[in-house]
């Protein structure tokens, strides 16, 4: 199975936030860092994280109702607005707490490995990386 | 004797929380339990005892149904 | 694997379909979780109307069953039978249903004049069809009238027709029904999903307990998924009516389809409560693996679990045949299976390809829904059977042919014991052999209640019938029956034993519509955990948690994630608090407001519960259930009726006798200490009914008082027309 995804390396973060400001600028046209798909956390969340963001593991594609997370043929789990039903299950049930929602909008959404933001990233803390 | 959820119950030397529930046949999964009351964590079960006297309480948490 | 459908079965339908009415409508939007629209539909004369919801109604019986019961109050007399044709079927969702974000918030409320207890019923059920109808522009569905000939009724809610059809070639059983009609109504595969199916089946004509089975689409298994309205017989009523099904088809459902004013509001909430499933589930109920019949290994270890007709509580094969380890062998585990959207507690389970071994179906591989707890101790337990293949198959049949299954594993418990005691024979059960643990026999019932032949038309007509029947024409000992046949206002028991807890006695009979306990279950908080020693605790909890539990009833929503996920605040709370749930009332609370823009707070929503469930109160003392009489509990769910339950438990009651009574057993023979047990449970029973009466605001004959119903608000001037003869 192909396996995108975004890699962290968080020792090297300096909070910078310049991947938060790419993402949301590119996916919601908006400064609002809330609407970023990667999440820099200046405190460690409850799972330990600095650098929150999907690995695709796929978790939430099972306990979606209308089958609309799937892994796309490069291995990236993706959400199909026409289908879902904005339950928001897979933001409760994301073992990693990656999938994102914001008050503005009622879909969650979520990291598809793009590729955007490393090239924003000044220390190299995040990479796209690429299994076959 | 202790006071066993508000009853008398019988008190043996040695009594812990864990020999408690096993005599009981608590086997509900989940358990709130206080002696005098302090809440004792699951993982202290076996390690707490019980002494003559003590008031336990071994809550069911299931209003269910 | 599901029931697949052909091309020419489909155009066969379609071709012999005759249009009885089509109408078109424009569809009104939700706003706040309302659409203030009633559709009605008259089968004796194919009449439709959209009928507007009056505000004072609105703000007095607030939705779902509310609803039901105020249309079915204008609809029918004091005089109406179930099998009248002013009878009616009412369906409500409520204005909380519809929601995607929070767990169990897609129920349908049905309301109808029961067969089986010839008052009123309410059921509560899954499914898609109540936020779907509600969304095509209806807060209530309101059916009256007997079709001649067989019908269906489709609501198209994106397009906005109705059209009422004589449908003759359908299958009546519903796995088969609810996947024709889906072939029918979807234009393709994707279309499926956006289609719900109200159907019942054979056996609801020829019983008293037919059920409506609510479907859901299942992507995953590609096969409609039934959920059961199943308390009261209505889908006998259904079928009496002559309809075979109503299906709604509706697209577009979204997060903001029930238009509330905070959006964020509710967002919030149901995040926090998948975040509990997901966090605390497998190592509290495992709804997630096992649903409901989570309980079942549990209820056998307490002495709860109904075993030969609520003689004993507890089994030795129970873990081995239905508790959770067995369970994950035959359910399916690896999908969410939520009744509704945004249902994270999933308790739907089902168990896939399952080759049936009886009956017009038998070597068929079939998704069973289920087994819920209620089913695995009904029809298994509760009948001496210990047997998972044969619950499989007996709840798939009980679904599919339309009956309830509580009431099913009930009355077939009693006539097991009636047939042991030798009060009936092989001649009465017309071969039958009725022992418990036959599994074969039980079945052959079932099957024979569909059929409509043989002693399954007998038992069909519930415990209370049986007993009638078998003093009138067999002599049997009419004392006996009525302290053995699990029934209270004609409604079976359902599947707890409570000789140990005298306030879930009172859960179960002290009810408006009888004994199911999703008013009250207070067994835990009772017997073992001991939170409510004193006659007035007992009473309080009997105040509130049925007032409470109504008002999942009037908004649409699932009693299970209210308390079978238990959220960290709840360690702090202590005593009988904790069983409310604190932090998650105040969810609904939340809810509430952030759906309707309304302000209520916790003793705001007790009122507007109280104000429903004494409406239903008077509507039963309106149909003739009136008094202590009313409320009649068989001494079986007291205390231990026979020598041999006495005996199996002689060392409880014995200490009992001595500690709580007062009296020494020693020297007593056991006639004399059967008494003095009976002599004094009866008496606290008798007590507790008029503590939990003055509670609630009624005379000791159980009448609610004018100066109360003026205090809730429930002072309307038909509701004090029906009390105020009592005050004369």
């Amino acid at each position: 199975m192909n396996m995108k995804k975004l890699e962290k390396y968080e020792e090297k973060c300096i909070e910078c936030h310049a991947c938060e400001d790419i993402c949301a600028k590119t996916y919601f046209k908006s400064e609002d860092r809330g609407k970023s798909r990667i999440k820099i956390n200046e405190a460690l969340d409850e799972k330990g994280q600095k650098i929150n963001v999907c690995n695709q593991c796929g978790e939430c594609m099972e306990v979606c109702p209308e089958l609309a997370l799937t892994r796309d043929k490069r291995g990236v789990v993706r959400l199909d607005s026409s289908k879902c039903v904005e339950c928001l299950m897979c933001v409760g049930f994301c073992p990693y707490l990656s999938m994102r929602e914001h008050k503005d909008h009622l879909e969650p959404f979520k990291c598809i490995a793009c590729g955007i933001c490393p090239k924003e990233c000044p220390t190299e803390a995040i990479e796209i990386v690429e299994r076959v | 004797m202790i006071q066993m959820n508000g009853r008398d119950h019988d008190w043996y030397e040695g009594m812990t929380i864990q020999s408690l529930i096993t005599d009981l046949n608590y086997t509900y999964p989940i358990l709130l339990i206080r002696v005098n009351g302090t809440f004792i964590e699951k993982e202290n079960y076996g390690n707490t005892r019980v002494q003559k006297g003590d008031d336990v309480k071994i809550i069911h948490p299931i209003a269910g149904g | 694997m599901s029931v697949v459908i052909a091309k020419e079965r489909v155009d066969e339908m379609k071709s012999s379909r005759r249009v009885l009415k089509t109408l078109e409508y424009t569809p009104t939007k939700v706003q706040k979780g309302y659409t203030d629209k009633t559709l009605y539909i008259n089968l004796t004369d194919n009449q439709v109307e959209f009928k507007d919801i009056p505000a004072v109604v609105k703000e007095k019986f607030i939705g779902g069953k509310g609803y039901g019961l105020w249309h079915l109050w204008k609809g029918v007399n004091a005089d109406t039978k179930w099998n009248d044709p002013e009878n009616e079927i009412v369906i409500s969702p409520g204005p909380i249903a519809g929601i995607t974000q929070y767990p169990g918030a897609g129920k349908s409320l049905v309301v109808s004049i029961s067969p089986i207890t010839g008052t009123v019923i309410d059921s509560n059920v899954g499914g898609h069809f109540g936020p779907l109808m509600k969304f095509s522009g209806f807060d209530a569905l309101e059916i009256q009238g007997k079709a001649e000939k067989d019908v269906v009724v489709f609501i198209d809610g994106n397009k906005g027709t109705i059209s009422i059809e004589e449908a003759p070639v359908e299958t009546v059983d519903s796995h088969i029904l609810a996947e024709e009609l889906t072939e029918m109504y979807a234009d393709d595969e994707e279309d499926k999903r956006h289609i719900s199916v109200v159907s019942s089946g054979q056996a609801a004509e020829h019983s008293y307990i037919g059920l409506l089975n609510f479907s859901f689409y299942d992507k995953r298994k590609k096969a409609q998924r039934l959920k059961q309205a199943g308390r009261g017989g209505i889908g006998t009523v259904f079928r009496d009516k002559k309809i075979k099904a109503l299906i709604v088809k509706y697209k577009g459902v979204k997060g903001d389809s029930n238009a509330p004013v905070d959006v964020e509001k509710i967002k919030q909430v149901g995040m926090k409560l998948h975040k509990e499933v997901h966090d605390f589930d497998d190592e509290q109920c495992q709804m997630r693996q096992v649903g409901t019949a989570n309980l079942f290994e549990t209820m056998s270890d307490y002495d709860l679990l109904p075993v030969n007709n609520f003689q004993y509580g507890s089994h030795k094969d129970a873990a081995k045949t239905g508790g959770r380890a067995a369970l994950k062998k035959v359910l399916q585990q690896d999908e969410p299976d939520g009744c509704w959207f945004g249902c994270s507690m999933s308790c739907a389970k089902s168990a896939t390809a399952y080759e049936l071994q009886t009956g017009p179906y038998k070597g068929q591989k079939v998704v069973v829904d289920g087994p819920e707890y209620e089913t695995i101790a009904g029809v298994g337990s509760n009948c001496g059977i210990f047997d998972i293949d044969y619950v499989l198959e007996c709840n798939f049949y009980c679904d599919t042919y339309g009956v309830d299954t509580i009431s099913f594993g009930t009355l077939t418990a009693f006539a097991m014991e009636c047939f042991e005691r030798g009060v009936i024979d092989k001649e009465v059960t017309q071969g039958l052999e009725l022992t418990f643990g036959n599994k074969e026999a039980a079945m052959e019932l079932l099957h024979q209640m569909a059929r409509g032949d043989g002693f399954g038309v007998i038992a069909g007509k519930g415990v209370r019938e049986m007993r009638k029947l078998f003093v009138r024409e067999y002599g049997a000992d009419e004392n006996l029956l009525l302290d053995i046949g699990m029934e209270s206002k004609g409604l079976e028991y359902s599947q707890y034993v409570s000789k140990e807890s005298l306030a879930q006695q009172g859960g179960y009979a002290l009810t408006n519509k009888g004994p199911q306990h999703d008013e009250a279950w207070l067994i835990f908080m009772d017997m073992v955990n001991n939170q409510i020693p004193s006659f007035d605790d007992k009473a309080e909890a009997l105040h509130y948690f049925p007032m409470f539990r109504t008002w999942f009833g009037l908004q649409g929503l699932c009693k299970l994630p209210w308390n079978d996920v238990e959220p960290i605040s709840n360690r702090s709370v202590e005593g009988p608090e904790a069983a409310k749930v604190p932090e998650h009332v105040q969810n609904y609370v939340d809810l509430y407001n952030a759906v309707t823009g309304n302000n209520i707070d916790k003793q705001e929503m007790i009122l507007q519960s109280e104000r429903v469930y004494n409406f239903q109160k008077v509507f039963n003392i309106r149909l003739g259930v009136v008094g202590i009489e009313g409320d009649r509990a068989p001494y079986r769910s007291m205390g231990p009726v026979t020598k041999e339950e006495f005996l199996s438990r002689e060392d409880r009651y014995d200490k009992q006798m001595k500690e709580n009574i007062g009296i020494d057993p020693e020297g007593k023979s056991l006639e004399e200490k059967m008494k003095i047990t009976r002599d004094f449970r009866e008496s606290q029973f008798a007590q507790l009914r008029d503590t939990v009466y003055k509670r609630r605001g009624w005379t000791v004959e159980g009448i609610p008082k004018v100066e109360h119903l003026q205090n809730i608000g429930m002072d309307l001037p038909e509701v004090l027309e029906v009390v105020q003869p009592y005050f004369k």
